[in-house]
């Protein structure tokens, strides 16, 4: 462990498709999060959040990423593949979007969860001992019993929480989260995200939450960093952030969140509209 | 579960029943005296008579129906007039021949079209994807019989490096007891004769695998890149697993059952190409007695042939679906849900 | 770099060999149309004098076990060849359509009948069941043609009833009933035409198929009757020369692949070109 350093460093991060010579999808991208720090990363769908999210452990085999990763002091963009797979699941771990489509149907939910212990080389019976302990622990009823059935007997949320187990059991230091609650309902949500900000309480976890949604980032993340287009447009702690947004695309996001303290009959703004406010105020 | 068993059931009994009804049409559908063709070219007065007490041609046509699927149950096919023996007798030595030649065959085509698809998905690209087009239509388009007259030309009589034709070189048949010389061989626990059988399998499955070869890696190659393209299959990547397990733990038990629908379908195809390489390298299996029986006209016995060829689809495509619901945890529950 | 480079070359190669499906489509067409002409012997006069002659200067692929020029009966037999496969691929698809659109046209027990009567046939691999039909026809083309159009046609029944079904509940179906178009009217303007297009991308496909199972037919002795110049009977009557007299059999089964492959190639560029639903990549 690195004494005094950031736990995650990302300079200048840009994502293109491999082989095009296309725009890039990603821009100087940099921010940086500390050990059990939670930043939450916001934006409208298409802004870049996920590709970013992606590129940090290099997922997506159809884009060429470029910049400075750096975990754990060590720089992860032009790592070798072995010590790549090392740093996934152990290091960073990442849960998805749909948890109906993370999980491999044809295999067993314990198969799955155990499986980032069995390659790093535990011993079957202990793997699967430690993966029934972490589905316990995500409150998932009946862990041992229900490890021995396959996804489709799960519920989305339920999933989402073999999904959580399934990232977790391998002691990761930083949960990459995308947008994992987008896909379920409301009531599912919350008790998601409260699971997040609990994991992350008692292992000292550092999250990087990927969302569009400013309403759950309030009670979840220290710092909030500001997705548009590609490109950051301003990373600040999120009580600041709420009080006193400085870009006015900041603005828009945050008046488009419904509110319960609105006037009635009070027409909900779009991200458009603050940006056309900025607009006006340019020309005149 | 139990219940989605005994509707399949009920449904492959269902359709070979129909496979045995067409057959009873074909018969109806031979121009001027069938018991004329069912006694054979070179019959007396009498024995066409007999022929005709025999199909009962003489009864209304339903009798003649019930009459026919109620020998079907006895395991009665008809008579051939070319062997003088019942086609139930003969087919019990020409088919498993055929079915060993069927099943070497599959084996090769699955051992060299997963990999082969496997790794074409991984390395996915459009120089490869118009190489896979072009192998598929080319594999297509091959008549099977040709291509293995031409194996046969080059491996055989040119390079001497397997048998011309036959099942066993001479003196080395391995005692018959279930009619595949690669089990009956190791039964009688003679490597020789498991040598020989094999080496004069080599080419004949060589030639029937070659046109399915290109379609089942066509068809692997585009269920891997779907699978692979999965949410599950990156997250599998971001809990750091290798390619290879990827590809071993995830990715073919996903794809296995697409896989094997697909390898159901070709197996029907194959039956039908097998009649054709066997006539060629003169195996004496169904499409020989095929072959023989059209020579001869003995079209009962033809009919025969059909219709085990059809019924042993039916069983086949039935199998296939009871190990998918085995297999595939997906399938298992739609059915449950639908039951 | 070098991916795309590939993937351009590839791109050429396929426009390429699009082009090339297409001349040998047409040349096959023509020689269909005076092949007979262009023979350079009598395909049918035997001589035991030039019997198993190789290839050479007289007879460019060389002659059979009766002395018959091997070219000569290539060329007489194209056009029964292409005739009676496009034959079969087009009476097979017309009963196909037909029974199809019957189905879907009917209460839905007598669909339900139907469909299971077309998923007996397809109960059959194609192969077997066309030599069943074949062999209680008795040998000549005709019965193979027959034999053929019986064997194919459940395929296509099964195929455009599918392609109804999603059609009729396709919404801009559904919005022309509520203008009260008739469903027999809704059926003709808008289903049938739909259906028939996922067809017609099929039809070169098919040929190629038709092509290698008559000549598989021909090769087991159920085709067109001796001494007709059929390219089926030609590989089976080579057969036994495999040892002696390679040529024989060799190129009537060259020209069976190279139709069918070309039929193929070019079925599956129009297939590429015209149907919406295959993406192209």
């Amino acid at each position: 462990m690195s004494a005094g350093g950031p736990l995650l460093e990302v300079r200048d991060l840009a994502v293109r498709v491999r082989e095009s010579e296309g725009p890039r999808l990603v821009r100087d991208v940099s921010f940086e999060i500390a050990a059990g720090e939670r930043l939450a990363l916001v934006g409208e769908s298409g802004s870049g959040k996920s590709t970013v999210a992606k590129a940090l452990v290099q997922l997506d085999r159809t884009v060429e990423v470029s910049g400075s990763v750096r975990f754990d002091g060590r720089e992860l963009v032009g790592a070798r593949p072995g010590d790549l797979r090392r740093v996934r699941g152990s290091g960073i771990a990442m849960i998805f979007q749909d948890p109906m489509t993370a999980l491999n149907p044809v295999r067993r939910v314990l198969d799955q969860v155990a499986e980032p212990l069995v390659i790093r080389g535990v011993p079957r019976r202990e793997a699967r001992r430690l993966a029934v302990a972490m589905l316990d622990r995500l409150g998932v009823a009946d862990a041992a019993r229900r490890a021995h059935d396959y996804p489709t007997a799960f519920s989305g949320g339920m999933r989402q929480r073999v999904v959580m187990a399934a990232a977790l059991v391998g002691g990761p230091r930083l949960l990459v989260a995308d947008e994992p609650t987008t896909a379920l309902d409301v009531r599912v949500q919350e008790q998601v995200l409260d699971l997040i900000e609990e994991q992350s309480r008692e292992l000292g976890l550092a999250v990087l939450l990927i969302t569009h949604d400013l309403g759950i980032v309030a009670g979840l993340a220290d710092r909030v960093a500001v997705m548009r287009s590609g490109a950051l447009v301003e990373t600040r702690p999120v009580d600041e952030l709420f009080a006193d947004p400085h870009h006015p695309y900041t603005r828009g996001l945050l008046e488009s969140v419904p509110r319960i303290d609105a006037a009635p009959g009070q027409r909900l703004r779009t991200v458009a509209d603050a940006v056309d406010d900025t607009r006006e105020s340019a020309d005149a | 579960m139990t219940r989605f068993v005994l509707r399949r059931v009920g449904l492959a009994v269902l359709t070979v029943w129909g496979v045995a009804t067409l057959v009873f049409l074909m018969t109806k559908l031979i121009p001027g005296d069938a018991a004329r063709v069912a006694a054979g070219r070179t019959a007396t007065a009498e024995q066409i008579e007999a022929a005709r007490q025999r199909l009962g041609l003489d009864r209304p046509m339903v009798e003649q129906y019930l009459h026919y699927l109620g020998g079907l149950l006895h395991g009665d096919l008809g008579w051939s007039a070319s062997t003088k023996q019942p086609v139930a007798v003969d087919l019990q030595v020409a088919f498993p021949v055929t079915l060993q030649l069927v099943l070497v065959a599959m084996v090769f085509t699955v051992v060299v079209a997963i990999p082969l698809g496997t790794f074409a998905a991984l390395r996915h690209g459009s120089a490869a994807d118009a190489a896979t087009r072009l192998v598929a239509i080319l594999g297509g388009g091959v008549p099977v019989f040709w291509l293995a007259l031409v194996l046969q030309w080059l491996f055989a009589v040119r390079l001497g490096w397997t048998p011309i034709s036959g099942a066993n070189g001479y003196g080395l048949d391995p005692p018959v007891v279930t009619g595949a010389t690669l089990v009956d061989s190791l039964l009688a626990g003679s490597p020789q004769m498991f040598a020989d059988s094999a080496a004069h399998l080599v080419l004949p499955a060589l030639a029937l695998s070659a046109p399915f070869l290109a379609v089942v890696v066509r068809n692997v190659r585009s269920t891997m890149l779907g699978v692979l393209g999965t949410d599950y299959a990156s997250f599998a990547v971001a809990k750091g697993v290798t390619t290879w397990r990827l590809v071993v733990r995830h990715a073919l038990p996903a794809a296995a059952s697409s896989t094997l629908t697909i390898l159901g379908m070709q197996l029907g195809f194959m039956l039908g190409a097998a009649l054709l390489v066997e006539a060629v390298f003169a195996m004496p299996g169904l499409g020989t007695y095929l072959y023989t029986a059209i020579l001869n006209q003995d079209t009962f016995a033809v009919l025969g042939g059909v219709l085990v060829t059809g019924a042993v689809f039916v069983l086949a495509g039935l199998v296939v679906d009871l190990i998918q619901m085995a297999i595939d945890p997906r399938v298992r529950s739609s059915h449950l849900a639908h039951a | 770099m070098l991916a795309r480079g590939s993937r351009r070359l590839a791109g050429r190669r396929a426009g390429a060999l699009d082009v090339l499906a297409t001349v040998l489509v047409l040349v096959l067409l023509v020689l269909a149309a005076v092949g007979p002409w262009l023979a350079p012997h009598d395909p049918y006069r035997a001589d035991p004098a030039t019997a198993l002659l190789p290839p050479g200067a007289g007879h460019l692929l060389g002659t059979d076990d009766s002395g018959r020029d091997i070219l000569s009966r290539l060329l007489a037999g194209t056009r029964a060849t292409l005739l009676s496969s496009v034959a079969v691929v087009v009476l097979s698809a017309a009963v196909g359509a037909a029974v199809a659109t019957l189905a879907a046209a009917s209460p839905r027990w007598l669909d339900e009948v139907i469909m299971r009567v077309v998923d007996m046939f397809l109960a059959f691999p194609s192969m077997v069941l066309a030599l069943g039909v074949a062999a209680a026809l008795g040998p000549s083309l005709t019965s193979v043609v027959v034999a053929m159009v019986i064997a194919m046609w459940p395929a296509t029944a099964r195929l455009v009833r599918s392609v109804m079904r999603e059609t009729m509940a396709a919404q801009y179906v559904e919005a022309a009933r509520l203008t009260g178009m008739s469903r027999r009217r809704a059926m003709l303007r808008h289903v049938l035409p739909n259906s028939l297009d996922s067809l017609y991308v099929q039809l070169g496909l098919d040929v190629s198929g038709a092509i290698v199972l008559i000549a598989g037919l021909a090769f087991l002795g159920v085709g067109a009757a001796p001494p007709s110049a059929d390219w089926g009977s030609m590989v089976a009557a080579g057969r036994e020369y495999v040892t002696t007299a390679w040529w024989v059999a060799f190129f009537p089964g060259a020209a069976i692949t190279v139709a069918a492959v070309a039929f193929g190639l070019f079925g599956d560029a129009l297939r590429t070109r015209l149907d919406p639903t295959v993406v192209r990549g």
